[in-house]
């Protein structure tokens, strides 16, 4: 039973927030008004009915739909820095649904879904840009696994499927489609509705969505311990002062090893640098987003002219976000192996987020052992992709007390239990 | 590109070596609980800071050794061979 | 593109200056956007198009307004063009070639009429992340604005057949990396060097010497005596430019080397025992009205047009100065003859309020709002300190209001920091200052390298020099400077993404009120230049609109690479090793389609897979196998350690006998499979998955090192080693007969899964098996590598009468099929357990231990995961492909094909799958979705196998 049922979900702290629209930009325009704060500050509370530490898209979405969805909004997101300043702000903003298992594939199908709706949902332009998103395969064995994907995501109403070199290089000509290649391009899977987002965006729309429906977003808060009393939470201790909870979620990425383990919790999870790079801008040629998982490397072209790129986690475990040298020399490789003529391009800037990476590759949500403590964590490479239908599927688990189906097969218990998530299948079937 | 300590070869570049898990003691096989084995398995300490891991030393000596590790600074001491452990 | 016309005079060129870098002995053209222009040897792109009275560069980036040079160097940000086919090339920077061909980037159609330009006038209209607010609703009509986004992207153009030139790469091991080639960076490697260290020095341009070069007589004077002790220093290798790119963990120094013959770019990765920062100071522009027109240029672009280019920047010059070097510049720009009509001296008050023009400068308003007219403004309103190097090393920089700079605070151990970003001073004192800081660097290398050394095992002590005490660096003064960063009006902050101040205070009001979200928000000091020029004066408008200090605002963080670095200097030679067999040869001349697997290139077939796969049924073929994994044990724990790696019963295996075996992981996921076989009493060869051969030698070494050091065995890698030949099919008896010399080849003497050394075509020292992976009676032949092709040659010659033929993988994938052979990572994924793969009747629960009992103990209680079972569709002509779904019901996934095939044996297709527990009984007939949409129906078969489930024919 919900500890919600009886609350009358108090709206005191609900405001509406200045329209956002082309009219309001032009009358704004001319007469020269400053528009208003997309949210709050507030002071920090001595109680709040939820407390979500970390203020990325799954903090800030998951306090969102607490409130959109179950009128729960006496909620507090604690960011230790600024919002969307971990792994939200540092990912390579890409967008899709082609997984592999069937519970993988229908959780991000719905976010995806979340995702197209988003910008008119939060009144805010998330540039979600459906460009299509390819996974070349270089082998038999993954062109097998993309059939495999394809076969599964359609099975869910995915849009996914096989396609050949001849259509690839129809959708990129820039890619060395040809059979002397290193790793010559055999087919790739093709998945329309993958695209690229601007990931900031989508952060700061939640946050002005979540403040409007009055939940409280406290940025420069730390949280230093958190209360537990009896197997039940009791709040968290911050850099500002204590804060009494029933509900404390962890959605951080990164240190959520650490936060967890403030609650007692232990997690099968080993935190792992991610290094991504961005090109100096260049005009529009490539529309697609391409992956390929033989080369480690994704690509996409933002609209401002960018090549962004990733790829696969560092070698070793590291809290460190300094990057390496290592990292941007095997991209570029990789890179050029599959677009020759970009040689002369030149990169930017790199910099590197934190993945906790799990043992089966897939999402840790749900109940832990302490009551009242709840995980929305262990995102691997995948935590942006998720974030509207975890803060959807966090929020109705905590308003109703029940584990929503569609993150059933995410539970921790699962480790103890042995019943592993198959989405380590497509990792380990590539080769 | 952090250096390595090899007790056998000396201090090497990391792109030598590969990363070979926390250090942890395997459980007796037959005297394991389905938990126990799966902490085994699963668990990890994760910390931010010093930590104990394996290494392997794939592209010169070839050996296992356990290795001192800062996650944080990436610093490192006290290389020893695995089997001296 | 219009008709060529020759531009002839270079009416902004000044006569011989003392320090200038142009030889006039060389003249020659180059093209600019279609029309061809003079320039001199040594001229940048820029300097040669100013020299002819250009002042339009590009278009900014949003509101498409004329841009002109600002700093006459790499950062300059209105003067990036295209040269050929290579995009955004720095034009204040490259030097001009003859017969170049360099074109406006951002400009449409043309760099003088600008249809987009009318973006200016919507301004207002356009706030910072205006797109944020806006194409929300409706929501299908975003994709078509978001095209009219894109065609805003700045940039130059790719092309998607420019060839690839050549990169390099360098590794070096320098004691000491000095990041700058001023004069603090040349007396620190001087001093360095004379204290015995080896050093790379840097130069981000084209010759050292910072800003001494555009400097007074004296400095010129100081110049040269430095240049000369830099060259007669040994020790020194001097990189001009070149840039340092990057300080990663460890000193690992990322040195981009510009200026080599033949070589686009080169890579330099150097392990710096001590890394020295000496980048000088770069100026700040001034934020005011106007200031991004044509013409309003900083004092260090002016000196360097003169000095260094001989170019007159203007004809008639306001000057707004707050330092040492305005004053300077307004005495090289009278003495180049440009009338300075007003000086505003900001320690006495002056200053700027706007600029005006349309596409240059033509009038300013002073401090005092008089007007003077004049195409020249030039402002000298102080420096940023570039940090980022030591930012890299961990450093977060300070503050300091009385230098309005920030300034170092604490790098680490293994980096020092001189020159202008430590401090002010005369020269004499900065050299002081370099001069200790390199002779301190040369002492904390020495200490490094001993430490390193120490750490090298070695059985000889080595004497170490002792340690000497640390050098005294002495301080630098700071000198007072007014904190110019934004005068009345507003103004461009960030030049390359057409940030203005009133953007930066906008997007505070909104909430977006720390350095980090202000610099998401307006994507202020995200372009080209990184924040060089503009990240001070953003955290300083900032912080006003904020009301915090500049030391409480902070500053972003500065990452890697310092300058921007092709892809192709990264990736260097693109170097992919391949891997053939020592019959490669023969596969090609053959016609082998080559197939990659991994590392290795192999024959997929050799034109017709299915009549090679009946040939083996047949008559007898020979596949290479060579990249099969081969292992080398030797000890007398080898079976202690097999028992414990595979999951079946090793103690029995007799000498001369092979057994298949299978390994899980520790949570029992199926790892590898292959035969190994025993050779001697304490000899055996074991054989791995081709893709597994190099995970399975370091899994046993793990094992044998970390959990059983006490057993004696010794493993070496044999893969390459022995070429690796199947011969295979009814007739492989008779062929191997004609060439095997010493083995008794009958069925008696040496029976299926034994094992036989011996000679082979004369050559000694081969293994021979009898082992089925395709069903038929067959020997895989490991031949010592060198005698592989002969060996393989000698086969096919001998064996022309029994029809003998090559196959390829393909063949070899039919017939492991109708066998019912799984392949692991194709008939098993990352989570498929022993069990599930049909392999209970390997599992020995019994053994005291091996990997992964206690989770494959538990799955015999009780396992309910899909079980691989063979499959036949009832309609024999259907091939369902691989990955295709069994469904049940609607949509519920009820297993898949794993693998499938038309079987040229039995004339039907045929397959392996997983099935749900509930359908794996033998006759259940299961729903195949395939892959178009249709189903069809599967029987579950009672064996894997499809033929000869008995195995009678490899048994023969």
């Amino acid at each position: 039973m919900s500890i919600f049922t009886n609350r009358d979900g108090s709206r005191d702290g609900h405001h509406k927030p200045a329209g956002y629209s082309a009219f309001d930009l032009f009358r704004r325009g001319l007469l020269g008004t400053q528009w208003p704060r997309a949210w709050r500050s507030h002071d920090l509370k001595p109680s709040y009915d939820v407390v979500i530490v970390g203020g990325g898209v799954h903090g800030l979405a998951t306090a969102y739909y607490l409130a959109a969805n179950h009128g729960i909004t006496d909620v507090a997101v604690l960011e230790k820095g600024y919002i969307g300043g971990g792994a939200s702000g540092r990912n390579t903003a890409i967008i899709r649904s082609n997984y592999l298992t069937p519970e993988g594939t229908r959780f991000y199908d719905r976010s995806v879904k979340l995702y197209e709706t988003l910008a008119a949902d939060l009144n805010f332009n998330v540039m979600f840009s459906q460009r299509g998103h390819l996974t070349l395969a270089h082998s038999d064995s993954a062109l097998r696994t993309s059939r495999w994907r394809a076969e599964v995501n359609k099975l869910q109403g995915v849009d996914s499927e096989v396609i050949g070199p001849e259509e690839i290089k129809k959708l990129v000509p820039y890619l060395d489609t040809s059979e002397h290649a290193r790793y010559p391009i055999l087919g790739a899977l093709y998945h329309p509705p993958g695209g690229i987002i601007r990931h900031d965006a989508v952060v700061w729309g939640y946050a002005r969505g979540a403040d409007a429906h009055g939940a409280h977003i406290h940025q420069n808060t730390e949280v230093l311990g958190i209360e537990v009393a009896n197997g039940r939470v009791r709040g968290v201790r911050t850099n500002r002062g204590d804060v009494a909870a029933p509900v404390v979620v962890n959605c951080t990425a990164g240190w959520s090893s650490l936060i967890s383990e403030m609650a007692g919790v232990k997690l099968p999870i080993t935190t792992f640098p991610l290094q991504a790079a961005v090109t100096e801008p260049v005009r529009p040629f490539l529309e697609a987003v391409i992956v390929s998982g033989t080369l480690h490397v994704y690509v996409s072209q933002t609209d401002r002219g960018e090549l962004v790129f990733g790829a696969s986690v560092d070698p070793f475990p590291s809290y460190s976000m300094r990057g390496s040298l290592e990292f941007t020399e095997g991209l570029a490789g990789h890179v050029l192996e599959l677009m020759p003529s970009l040689a002369k391009l030149r990169v930017l800037r790199q910099w590197a987020g934190l993945c906790d990476m799990t043992p089966d590759f897939a999402p840790i949500m749900g109940i832990t052992p302490v009551e009242g403590f709840y995980v929305d964590v262990g995102w691997g490479t995948y935590g942006f992709k998720a974030g509207p239908v975890s803060g959807e599927t966090m929020a109705q688990l905590i308003a109703t007390g029940k584990t929503p189906p569609l993150i059933a097969a995410f539970d921790l218990a699962r480790f103890a239990e042995g019943r592993l998530v198959g989405e380590k299948g497509a990792a380990s079937v590539g080769h | 590109m952090i250096l390595i300590p090899c007790p056998w070869c000396g201090p090497r570049n990391v792109s030598e070596f590969r990363y070979a898990d926390e250090a942890k003691v395997r459980p007796d096989p037959n005297a394991t609980t389905p938990e126990r084995w799966r902490t085994y398995l699963y668990m990890r300490d994760n910390p931010a800071g010093w930590t104990t891991e394996k290494w392997f030393h794939r592209a010169g000596c070839r050996r296992y050794f356990t290795l001192e590790r800062d996650t944080v600074s990436n610093a490192v001491r006290a290389a020893e061979a695995s089997r001296e452990v | 593109m219009r008709s060529a016309t020759v531009q002839t005079r270079m009416p902004m060129r000044l006569g011989p200056q003392p320090g200038e870098v142009i030889d006039r002995h060389r003249p020659f053209t180059f093209t600019w956007n279609g029309e061809r222009y003079p320039a001199f040897a040594g001229d940048t792109i820029i300097s040669a198009l100013a020299a002819s009275g250009e002042r339009v560069f590009s278009r900014s980036f949003k509101y498409h307004r004329p841009r002109g040079l600002l700093t006459a160097s790499f950062l300059d940000p209105g003067c990036v063009v295209q040269v050929n086919d290579e995009p955004n090339v720095r034009g204040s920077h490259r030097r001009v070639e003859p017969g170049m061909i360099v074109s406006a980037q951002n400009a449409w159609p043309s760099l003088r009429f600008d249809a987009k330009s009318v973006n200016r006038f919507l301004g207002r209209f356009l706030p910072p992340g205006f797109y944020y607010k806006t194409f929300i609703k409706p929501q299908r009509l975003w994709p078509a604005y978001e095209k009219v986004l894109q065609r805003f992207a700045a940039g130059g153009r790719t092309f998607p057949d420019s060839p690839h030139g050549y990169y390099d790469k360098r590794y070096a091991h320098p004691d000491i990396v000095v990041a700058g080639g001023g004069p603090a960076g040349m007396a620190a490697a001087v001093a360095a060097a004379e204290a015995g260290a080896r050093v790379i020095l840097v130069e981000e341009e084209y010759e050292l010497g910072g800003h001494l070069r555009w400097g007074s007589e004296d400095e010129l004077g100081a110049l040269r005596e430095l240049r000369d002790e830099v060259a007669r220093t040994p020790g020194i290798e001097v990189l001009t430019n070149s840039v340092v790119n990057g300080r990663y963990d460890g000193n690992w120094v990322a040195i981009l080397q510009r200026n080599l013959p033949h070589v686009e770019e080169r890579l330099i990765k150097a392990r710096a025992k001590v890394l020295v920062v000496a980048p000088g100071l770069i100026e700040r522009p001034y934020v005011f009205r106007g200031n991004d027109l044509p013409g309003v240029i900083l004092s260090t672009a002016a000196r360097r047009l003169i000095n260094l280019f001989a170019v007159k920047p203007g004809e008639r010059a306001v000057v707004l100065t707050a330092n040492a070097d305005g004053d300077a510049a307004v005495a090289d720009l009278e003495r180049a003859g440009v009338e300075v009509a007003r000086v505003e001296d900001a320690r006495r008050g002056g200053d700027i309020i706007g600029a005006r023009g349309r596409n240059g400068v033509r009038m300013v308003e002073c401090g005092d709002g008089s007007r003077v007219e004049c195409d020249l403004l030039v402002t000298a309103t102080g420096w940023t300190a570039p940090t980022s190097l030591l930012n890299m090393a961990g450093d977060r920089p300070v503050y300091n209001p009385t230098a309005a700079r920030f300034f170092p605070s604490r790098p680490s151990d293994d980096v020092l920091a001189t020159g202008g970003i430590s401090g002010d001073g005369s020269l004499d004192e900065l050299l002081a200052h370099a001069r200790a800081t390199g002779q301190e660097a040369a002492r904390r290398a020495l200490k490094v390298g001993s430490a390193l050394r120490a750490g090298v095992p070695r059985r000889v002590d080595v004497e170490e020099p002792p340690d000497m005490p640390p050098i005294e660096i002495p301080e630098l003064p700071v000198v007072e400077h007014p904190e110019l960063f934004q005068g009345r009006t507003d103004g461009i902050v960030d030049f390359s993404e057409d940030i203005s101040s009133k953007d930066i205070v906008a997007a505070a009001k909104e909430g977006y009120d720390s350095v980090e979200l202000m610099k998401r928000y307006t994507t202020a000091t995200m372009g080209p230049t990184q924040g060089k020029l503009e990240t001070v004066n953003a955290v300083a408008i900032l912080a006003r609109a904020t009301g915090k200090t500049i030391e409480e605002t902070g500053t972003t963080v500065w990452r890697p690479p310092y300058a921007p670095i092709t892809l192709g200097a990264l990736a260097g030679r693109n170097f992919e090793p391949v891997r053939y067999s020592p019959m490669q040869p023969w596969h090609e001349r053959h016609g082998a389609n080559p197939m990659v697997a991994g590392a290795w290139i192999r024959p997929e077939h050799y034109g017709d897979p299915e009549s090679e796969a009946r040939n083996v049924r047949e008559n007898v073929g020979l596949i290479d196998v060579t990249p099969l994994g081969k292992l080398d044990l030797r000890g007398p724990d080898v079976p202690k350690l097999l028992n414990l790696l595979y999951v079946n019963q090793w103690n029995t295996l007799e000498v001369g006998k092979v057994r298949y075996g299978v390994m899980c992981a520790e949570d029992g996921v199926v790892l590898d499979d292959g035969v190994t076989g025993r050779l001697g009493p304490e000899h055996y060869l074991m054989t791995t998955t081709t893709s597994g051969a190099a995970t399975v030698w370091e899994w046993i070494e793990s094992w044998l090192q970390t959990e059983h050091p006490d057993w004696q065995v010794h493993v070496t890698p044999v893969t390459d080693a022995y070429a690796s030949i199947n011969i295979a099919g009814p007739k492989s008896r008779e062929l191997l007969l004609r060439v095997a010399g010493d083995v008794d080849l009958s069925p008696e003497a040496f029976p299926y899964m034994n094992v036989r050394t011996g000679t082979v075509a004369g050559v000694e020292g081969c293994f021979m098996w009898r082992i089925g992976f395709t069903g038929e009676l067959s020997y895989e032949v490991h031949v010592p590598a060198a005698y592989g092709l002969y060996v393989w040659e000698k086969l096919m010659d001998r064996g022309a009468d029994l029809g003998v033929k090559p196959f390829g993988i393909q063949a070899q994938r039919i017939l492991r099929l109708e066998k019912g052979h799984l392949i692991v990572g194709q008939d098993t994924d990352g989570l498929t357990g022993a069990y599930s793969a049909g392999l209970s009747w390997a599992i020995k629960l019994y053994k005291e231990d091996f990997i992964g009992k206690p989770e494959l103990s538990w799955q015999s209680e009780c396992d309910n995961s899909f079980q691989l079972v063979g499959l036949q569709p009832h309609d024999g002509s259907v091939v369902p492909p691989e990955a295709s779904q069994i469904v049940e019901g609607e949509n519920e996934i009820a297993g898949r094909i794993t693998s499938s095939c038309m079987s040229p044996t039995l004339g039907r297709s045929i397959c392996l799958g997983f099935v749900a527990p509930h359908l794996a009984e033998p006759g259940t007939s299961v729903t195949v979705l395939l892959p178009n949409g249709e189903r069809t129906t599967a029987r579950v078969m009672e064996y894997l196998a499809h033929f000869d489930p008995k195995g009678e024919r490899q048994r023969g």
